[in-house]
């Protein structure tokens, strides 16, 4: 059907038919908000750590303004710092002005003297907008100067310089990367020596990752286990559920950065969100094993996720049973969204778990949009997904309104771009960066996703009632 | 090479682009790579009507893009073209990556479209640098625009003029032209056209019909006007309508340039303050000493900042302290207009500067834009955030200029200044400042002076919860983790 709608579009999409799932490729400028708005919430997630900006004002500008509240979100007051219209006291913007020659280690001047304002920092990300690289910036020198002189790891971080298609994690994405890249190696990993490993970061707590349960890599049989993405609260319900099946888990990243998990060829790393990929791949550069399953999110996700990654760490437990009786236990709100359509219109690179869960629960996924897609990375998401469920890659906005029109679904999750013109044509929708800091992950996320919708359609339902 | 907390103006395109979603028929296309896409989400935040911008991006391909990846200017311009028959004008911005990174504007036919059989106007703005910024923009992008469509016809039967207002996300800007427009219906003059908000491309091109050009906002119109002066030799009355005076003014200038009976725009400026302009009211009601001894400071742009100075320094009779704007590019123009209601007029475009005079100053009221308001809540000085930029968007829009602007002007100062004052509430302020220990201030001068201001008012805020009467080292560290 979809490719029916397409083909109106003056640029035929590529078609990819795989055994069970079609994806499209619509070659169009999807609506996604700068990765950079997502300075404010990295900055809450990582204490300790300290992100500085080097962009021109146009970077500045663009991270500041889009610290208002956006279409579709609700006002978080953890994120309210004064006046909510400020971003987090731990980001700092160095402006580069466009005339400036680039002389080397001025750059690193001003993020030490940004770091001297800061105590208790363990780290220090530079995120190099691409204009810093456009102006001839040497950001790695500038950090590797930087780090030696503060006597702190200073990371270069480069969201948005890539490939094709831009998503709104990527900046969560490249900013985990740099943790792997910094957690120090155990004992068997090989003896190298990273320069700052005297300072505070590496030399102190090389082992001190979460402690108390740490599984022992001397019985040869069980290796610890990282977990790489979600938030604090699903990585605490992650982790228990994963210590029921006999896991015990050695570390979260992000987390502090003075409890980086040690991570080598010993270390399984599990990845929870469908969006990490390069900080997946660093991991398995470090020679990580990376699991390869279903992501956790939703009840069977995290079924499988739990089922895999406690083979592969030797315990081996079922999990059949437990995702049987969750399932029951979300019966009462699974009717509630049963024969629902949802529409993604695609920008956090969440969609695709997400969408896999609800066509589980029940509802029909009309469109999964998706600015980019790994398909190596998502193999197993991909083949979980219902058939019925078109993807579509790099999607055109304009053409998503239209289609969104055109099919009416129940719901669309929606862009903070695509919001307001939705809602106003009449479009019951979600924005997608509030089921980004909803908690998704595990059995109690699948529940809060539930909820989430549940809510959305009883508003609805009682709004619609008025005679207005 | 600076560390800033913040910046009071987007980029070029921004200014653009603001334009361009000001206005019907105009579509802008941004040459930009995908990271830098935000348009959208902040229209939908500060509009909040649904109309999707009007802006496609033309996104710089990098890598290998497939043969159907949009990125090909030409391509991509001739597909709007063809695909959006509302757009009856192109207008090109480039991002500041954009420009950075090398990429001329393209000079190109494009296609008709199918529906309209007319192929759309391309306004390429070649002006755009990294250094002009965003409502330097915005003026410039206006003028090509104007220039792009303005023709020359008959004037109107009766006396009309154009309004030229602040562009979209504009505090009030839909507000604000309405009020003016009210308050010329008055004086029985008509308006010909709004530009830039709500203006179609029709309107553009009808604009000498008008008599004169009234200009509310010269930051946006500046160069537009005076291309229409020098070339359809239309006058233009720059006073900004904020306050009685300046809405008088303004009136009686319109009436002067339309050749009406001043007798009759008196009479309608006298039924204006008999009815609805409360400002002057305002101020005889009030007793001297409301106002006697307080000191205003006013920072942000250039129109807002000097009417409101000129209206609480003549109006109100409240000093001015200073008054400074963050447009460079207008320096010369700010510091006249503000030396006629203030000794100290500066122009500064770093958020922290402004905030150390602030602490400096500690004036009673404080007038400026959102990068103030933390300042002021920490220094317990009354705000009044009516300067651009402004993150309020309220559904129900309230002018502050016009006559009606000046009544919601005198609310907002009742509110403010009706607090208790002066010599109970001053000592108290200075005695709840807590000493500092010469150690601590040696600590606080190794912090980096863009954030000494904010560590200082951190690091007393934590001495008086400590009940402490001085700041020590111990306060300070505590204060910052």
């Amino acid at each position: 059907m979809l490719g029916r709608r397409l083909r109106r579009q003056e640029r035929s999409p590529r078609k990819i038919t795989g055994e069970t799932l079609t994806i499209l490729n619509e070659s169009g400028a999807p609506d996604v908000v700068s990765p950079l708005h997502g300075l404010s919430s990295l900055a809450e997630r990582l204490p300790d750590t300290l992100l500085v900006v080097a962009g021109t004002r146009a970077d500045v500008h663009l991270a500041q303004s889009l610290s208002v509240p956006l279409p579709g979100t609700p006002l978080d007051p953890a994120e309210q710092s004064g006046n909510g219209l400020s971003v987090h006291p731990r980001v700092v913007f160095v402006v580069l002005e466009p005339d400036e020659k680039p002389s080397g280690g001025a750059l690193a001047s001003r993020v030490i003297e940004a770091a001297a304002g800061f105590r208790r920092t363990e780290l220090v990300l530079l995120v190099a907008c691409r204009s810093a690289a456009l102006l001839g910036f040497d950001v790695e020198f500038e950090a590797e100067l930087a780090g030696r002189r503060l006597d702190l790891p200073v990371r270069p971080l480069a969201p948005d310089v890539g490939g094709s298609g831009v998503l709104y994690t990527d900046l969560e994405d490249s900013a985990i990367r740099a943790l792997v890249e910094l957690c120090p190696r155990g004992v068997s990993g090989s003896g190298e020596e990273r320069s700052y490993s005297k300072g505070s970061l590496l030399g102190k707590f090389p082992f001190r990752g979460r402690t108390g349960r740490r599984t022992t890599t001397e019985t040869g049989v069980r290796r610890p286990v990282v977990l790489l993405g979600a938030l604090p609260g699903p990585q605490e319900e992650l982790a228990a559920e994963l210590a029921r099946a006999g896991v015990e888990v050695a570390g979260d990243l992000p987390g502090a950065a003075d409890r980086l998990p040690p991570l080598d060829d010993g270390t399984i790393v599990a990845v929870v969100d469908p969006y990490l990929v390069a900080a997946s791949r660093a991991a398995e550069d470090r020679g990580a094993t990376v699991v390869r399953s279903l992501l956790p999110i939703g009840v069977g996700g995290t079924a499988r996720f739990v089922q895999d990654v406690s083979t592969l760490a030797g315990s081996g437990a079922s999990e059949a049973g437990h995702a049987r009786r969750v399932w029951e236990s979300l019966e009462p709100l699974r009717s509630r969204i049963r024969g629902k359509r949802i529409f993604f219109t695609g920008d956090t690179g969440l969609e695709i778990p997400l969408a896999r869960f609800l066509v589980d629960a029940g509802a029909v996924v009309l469109e999964v949009g998706t600015p980019r897609l790994d398909r190596r990375f998502l193999a197993p998401e991909l083949s979980a997904l219902g058939e019925d469920v078109d993807v579509v890659e790099s999607p055109e906005w304009r053409a998503q309104l239209e289609r969104v029109d055109t099919v009416r679904p129940d719901v669309v999750v929606a862009s903070p771009g695509l919001y307001v013109p939705l809602v106003a044509r009449g479009h019951l929708c979600r924005s997608s960066l509030d089921l980004l800091s909803l908690g998704v992950h595990g059995y109690e996320g699948a529940r809060r996703i539930l909820e989430l919708f549940a809510r959305t359609f009883e508003r609805a339902e009682k709004l619609d009632t008025l005679n207005l | 090479m600076k560390i800033l907390r913040g910046v009071y103006e987007g980029p070029g395109s921004h200014g653009i682009l603001r334009v361009a979603a000001s206005m019907s028929g105009v579509h802008a296309v941004l040459r930009a790579y995908p990271s830098e896409w935000y348009f959208p989400a902040l229209h939908g935040a500060c509009t909040r009507t649904g109309e999707p911008a009007p802006i496609t991006l033309s996104p710089i391909p990098e890598g290998a893009g497939g043969s159907w990846t949009p990125g090909n200017l030409a391509r991509d311009l001739s597909g709007i073209a063809r695909r959006r028959p509302e757009a009856e004008t192109l207008i090109f911005a480039r991002s500041e990556a954009a420009l950075l990174s090398g990429e001329g504007a393209p000079i190109l036919a494009l296609p008709e479209n199918p529906e309209t059989g007319r192929s759309p106007k391309l306004v390429t703005c070649e002006w755009e640098s990294p250094g002009i910024r965003e409502v330097e923009a915005a003026d410039l992008g206006l003028a090509d625009l104007v220039k792009a469509h303005a023709q020359k016809g008959p004037k109107s039967p009766a006396p009309t003029v154009n309004l030229f207002g602040p562009p979209i996300f504009g505090p009030k800007a839909a507000a604000e032209y309405a009020e003016v427009e009210r308050a010329l219906g008055l004086i029985g003059v008509g308006v010909n056209a709004r530009a830039p908000l709500g203006a179609t491309v029709a309107d553009l091109s009808h604009l000498p019909r008008a008599w004169a050009n009234v200009v509310l906002y010269r930051e946006a119109a500046e160069s537009a006007s005076l291309y229409l002066q020098d070339e359809f030799g239309m006058p233009r009355v720059t006073t900004p309508p904020v306050g009685s005076v300046g809405t008088g003014a303004v009136l009686r200038a319109v009436g002067e340039l339309c050749s009406l009976d001043p007798k009759w725009v008196r009479r309608a400026v006298w039924a204006e303050l008999a009815r609805t302009a409360k400002l002057p009211w305002y101020a005889r009601l009030a007793v001297p000493e409301t106002f006697r001894g307080r000191r205003v400071a006013l920072f942000g742009d250039l129109t807002y900042t000097t009417g409101l100075g000129y209206t609480l320094a003549r109006e109100i009779g409240l000093e001015v302290a200073w008054a400074g704007t963050y447009l460079t590019h207008l320096e010369k123009d700010f510091l006249f207009h503000a030396g006629a209601f203030t000794d100290e007029a500066f122009v500064e475009d770093d958020p922290e500067a402004v905030v150390a005079r602030v602490e400096e100053t500690a004036p009673d009221l404080l007038v400026g834009t959102h990068l103030e308001r933390e300042v002021a809540a920490a220094l317990d000085v009354s705000f009044l955030p009516l300067c651009p930029p402004i993150f309020e968007y309220p559904f129900v829009e309230r002018p502050l200029m016009g006559y009606v602007g000046s009544t919601v002007l005198a609310d907002a100062l009742e509110d403010v200044l009706r607090e208790p004052r002066g010599p109970r509430e001053k000592p108290e302020t200075t005695a709840r400042a807590p000493e500092w220990t010469e150690e601590a201030l040696e600590e606080l001068e190794e912090i980096p002076a863009f954030l000494r201001g904010r560590a200082r008012r951190l690091a007393e805020e934590h001495a008086r919860t400590l009940d402490s009467p001085e700041v020590t080292p111990e306060i300070l560290e505590e204060s910052r983790s």
